[in-house]
């Protein structure tokens, strides 16, 4: 096992080196950034001087590898917008993301398993048709939607959540805040209802479709008709046979879906006035700061990659036919 | 079962103990919701709009201009300005203070703008970016305790203006300050001081001085139009700005509050790219022609378009200047199509047998101006039906737009707004101050325009500086290089408990709002 973990950490090294090129060439394409950073009548000689001042007067390849230097020292610059260290910027904006997706994934994943189950033992009966189009309702409708529906809903006709913001609960913890963590716990949750019920409906339904696949199939193994012979309970038989198996591509699907929400839950960040990473990422695209894309941009790599590691030595842990 | 039970239990008591957030704003606070997130208090740096509203509630500056245009003293009570136009003397008034508790003198003054000048700082914003380039900015010294000097390079008639957007802090503090800190950390000057900001979510300010009616201003960062309204109609913000047009029933329906709409400052236009260049292009060649330029204004119905996309009854701009210093004898060109193909047919442009005059390529930027995708393709079509055969090319804003913009290399068509301003025309005028200009983006060269800058420097009153702006003006209306097109209108969504006044120069200055 250790080996296999040593060789993902070197592929992982690989696969963030390709990811900042790519993304560093992809802000370059739109031209020089030094135009976001100067008046309309700026004179040719005071864009030279910000564009030295920002650094964009060497060559590409020069930049980049300047800017791969500095990261292996742990240094990102600082953010053009903000003037402030690039890294502290993202790494304040994760928290309230890590937050978010942490009630999605809770949200969609307790409900999927017992919606797919009760799908998949009940076939063809209106509690399949029910559930089923539900999830067909979740994968369809664009997640922007669903939130503003909720908004005008819960936020505006029943005025019992909260249309927008949020309350910190991670940051104050991770810096060491306990009481003020925990007396923000309340109205963190509170406010995370609508973005999280959001984030989390395509994940719940798809999840849901998954689960409900994956028990048929398990459910006519012979093994299960085995236990069932043996005199199990049917709750025996469903939980400790046929959902233990049942589990294994619903895992690969959560451990993916996590690193997919940490950087994609933009819109929902956007809809919500979420002050989280994505939104973070979006206007710092916009405004082409290029630092606070970069720093994102690592850090969003090294989590996606640690997620994926970590989906696998769970499958090995749970599959005995998986060896590493 | 016990556990479910108890966390159940939990649920519900998180949601009792949470809906205390949804109360409105208490009666000394007002909630302002923002469209754009807010980058940073250092001084030196700010230059959005929305950074530029929160930042002057904090400091100070040496005059103020108000929403109608008229300027008025702010840190300081009186001005004198050498006779060869280049040194401003300015006099503080008495009892000037910052947050930090230091007296504020002349020395403050001229640290603020020499720091800002500083290149060692690398600052960008309005300031050293505009305000620095546009007066030739050279040095400021204290006289006194009092009395700050400014010096410029080159005698400028807007100069006065433009320096009473620097906004004043204290020396000490800032000395004693890194880059970093001053960034989040503003020691101001004005009668607001920060009191917190969550990146990407609120500022709260706290009144530390007059004018200030409300001792507290939170201004929330909401990006969603939809969302902004529907806080609006909550009741739990006070003041939206950019409220979306297809959102203006539903506010003024909700019985909470109603949608102010002010016609703007920005000035809203199509512009005629005549360089060498785009000559050489399609449609290039024809727009060279003023005859064929002015055709194309009987083309275009404004009020139209502002009335069906911008839910605004706006009347069409007659240049370059906002409305109170326009050239008052000119009349906004109608919507003729009819004049428009005759003027077309005798500049040599007839249908050919396709019904085409010519091809011409139509730029644009999406997302950053009132429903822009949609104002440009009306225009083009309008253009369609005399007889243009016209290739809209929509980019992306900030990435792929404002680069070709700013090495003026857009076009031949190109649509644009210019942030303007009501308290001088030759503010609007100095868009086109050079032909080389940056923000000359036609490369526009008419002699009767760029001749008569001198005129103007060398004008004894300001009667006979009237008369050649007039002049000008005339000259851009007949033979211009802009399709003129509308002032942006600007929505605000006001509380019904608030007695806001929205200002046409999109400034959101709360010192005198309060509760009705």
């Amino acid at each position: 096992m250790w080996t296999f973990i040593a060789r993902r950490l070197l592929q992982s090294v690989v696969v963030i080196l390709g990811v900042t090129l790519i993304s560093f060439i992809a802000l370059q394409i739109g031209g020089d950034p030094t135009y976001l950073f100067v008046s309309e009548r700026a004179t040719e000689e005071e864009i030279a001087m910000v564009r030295a001042a920002l650094g964009f007067d060497n060559p590409l390849h020069i930049q980049y590898l300047t800017y791969l230097g500095n990261i292996a020292q742990g240094e990102f610059g600082n953010s053009l917008s903000y003037r402030q260290p690039a890294m502290e910027i993202v790494l304040g904006a994760l928290p309230a993301t890590i937050e978010l997706t942490i009630f999605a994934m809770t949200f969609a994943i307790t409900l999927a398993v017992p919606l797919g189950v009760f799908a998949a033992l009940y076939r063809g009966t209106p509690v399949d048709g029910g559930i089923m189009t539900m999830a067909m309702f979740g994968q369809s409708v664009p997640g922007f939607w669903l939130g503003i529906m909720m908004i005008l809903f819960f936020g505006l006709a029943l005025r019992i959540l909260p249309i927008s913001g949020h309350v910190p609960f991670l940051l104050p913890l991770l810096q060491g805040e306990f009481s003020k963590a925990f007396q923000n716990l309340p109205n963190s949750l509170y406010y995370l209802i609508m973005p999280g019920i959001a984030a989390g409906f395509y994940s719940l339904s798809r999840n849901a479709r998954l689960v409900r696949s994956s028990m048929l199939e398990v459910l006519s193994q012979d093994y299960v008709r085995t236990a069932r012979s043996k005199g199990l309970t049917e709750r025996a038989v469903v939980i400790h046979h046929a959902l233990r198996n049942a589990w294994l591509p619903v895992i690969t699907m959560i451990g993916l879906e996590f690193g997919f929400l940490l950087g994609g839950v933009v819109v929902i960040e956007t809809v919500f006035s979420y002050p989280g990473i994505g939104r973070l990422v979006f206007n710092a695209i916009n405004q082409r700061d290029i630092p606070v894309v970069q720093a994102a941009v690592v850090v969003l790599s090294v989590i996606f990659i640690s997620l994926n590691l970590i989906v696998d030595l769970v499958y090995a842990r749970i599959d005995p036919r998986v060896k590493l | 079962m016990t556990t479910l039970r108890h966390l159940t239990a939990a649920g519900a008591l998180t949601l009792l103990m949470g809906s205390t957030a949804l109360a409105a704003p208490p009666g000394d606070t007002l909630v302002v919701g923002l469209s754009a997130d807010i980058t940073t208090f250092e001084p030196a740096n700010i230059s959005s709009r929305d950074n530029a509203n929160i930042a002057r509630h904090i400091f100070g500056t040496l005059y103020s201009i108000s929403g109608d245009g008229s300027v008025s003293p702010d840190m300081a009570e009186n001005l004198e300005i050498s006779e060869d136009g280049l040194k401003y003397v300015y006099t503080l008034r008495q009892g000037l203070t910052c947050h930090d508790g230091e007296a504020l003198t002349a020395e403050d003054a001229a640290y603020t703008f020499n720091r800002a000048k500083d290149p060692a700082n690398g600052f960008t914003g309005n300031t050293p970016g505009f305000v620095f380039s546009s007066v030739g900015f050279e040095s400021a010294e204290a006289l006194d305790d009092r009395r700050l000097q400014i010096t410029i390079g080159r005698k400028n008639p807007i100069a006065f203006g433009l320096l009473a957007e620097v906004y004043v802090h204290c020396k000490d503090s800032y000395e004693k300050m890194s880059l970093d800190d001053a960034a989040s950390n503003p020691i101001g000057s004005g009668p607001y001081k920060l009191a917190s900001w969550t990146k990407g979510s609120e500022v709260v300010l706290e009144k530390v001085g007059e004018p200030a009616r409300m001792n507290k201003i939170i201004w929330r960062i909401i990006p969603e139009a939809s969302t902004r309204s529907a806080e609006l109609i909550a009741g739990n913000v006070d003041i939206i700005t950019n409220v979306a047009p297809d959102q203006i029933n539903a506010v003024n329906a909700s019985g909470n509050a109603k949608v102010q709409a002010v016609q703007g400052t920005r000035r809203m236009y199509v512009g005629f790219n005549l360089s060498d260049a785009f000559k050489a292009m399609p449609g290039g060649d024809a727009i060279q022609d003023p005859n064929v330029r002015r055709a194309l204004q009987y083309a275009v119905d404004v009020p139209t378009i502002c009335k069906q996309l911008l839910n605004f009854e706006c009347v069409r701009a007659t240049g370059i200047v906002n409305p109170p210093n326009a050239n008052k004898s000119l009349e906004p060109y109608p919507y003729d199509p009819a004049m428009a193909e005759k003027l077309l047919d005798e500049a040599g442009w007839p249908r050919a047998a396709d019904g085409t005059r010519f091809t011409i390529r139509f730029q644009a930027g999406r997302g950053r101006y009132l429903n822009d995708q949609n104002v440009v393709l009306a225009v083009a079509q309008y253009l369609e039906e005399v007889g243009l055969k016209v290739e809209v090319d929509i980019m992306e804003w900030a990435s792929v737009y404002v680069p070709l913009i700013r090495k003026r290399d857009v076009g031949p068509l190109f649509f644009l707004g210019s942030g303007g301003a009501l308290w001088s025309p030759l503010y609007d005028m100095t868009d086109l101050a050079r032909v080389e200009s940056g923000t000359n983006y036609t490369h526009w060269n008419d002699p009767r325009w760029f001749d008569r800058w001198a005129d103007i420097a060398n004008a004894k009153t300001p009667e006979e500086q009237r008369v050649i702006i007039d002049e000008m003006l005339k000259v851009f209306y007949d033979d211009g290089p802009w399709l003129h097109m509308y002032f942006q209108p600007d929505f605000y969504g006001v509380s019904e408990r608030v007695d806001f006044v929205a200002r046409p120069d999109e400034k959101v200055y709360l010192f005198a709002t309060g509760l009705k």
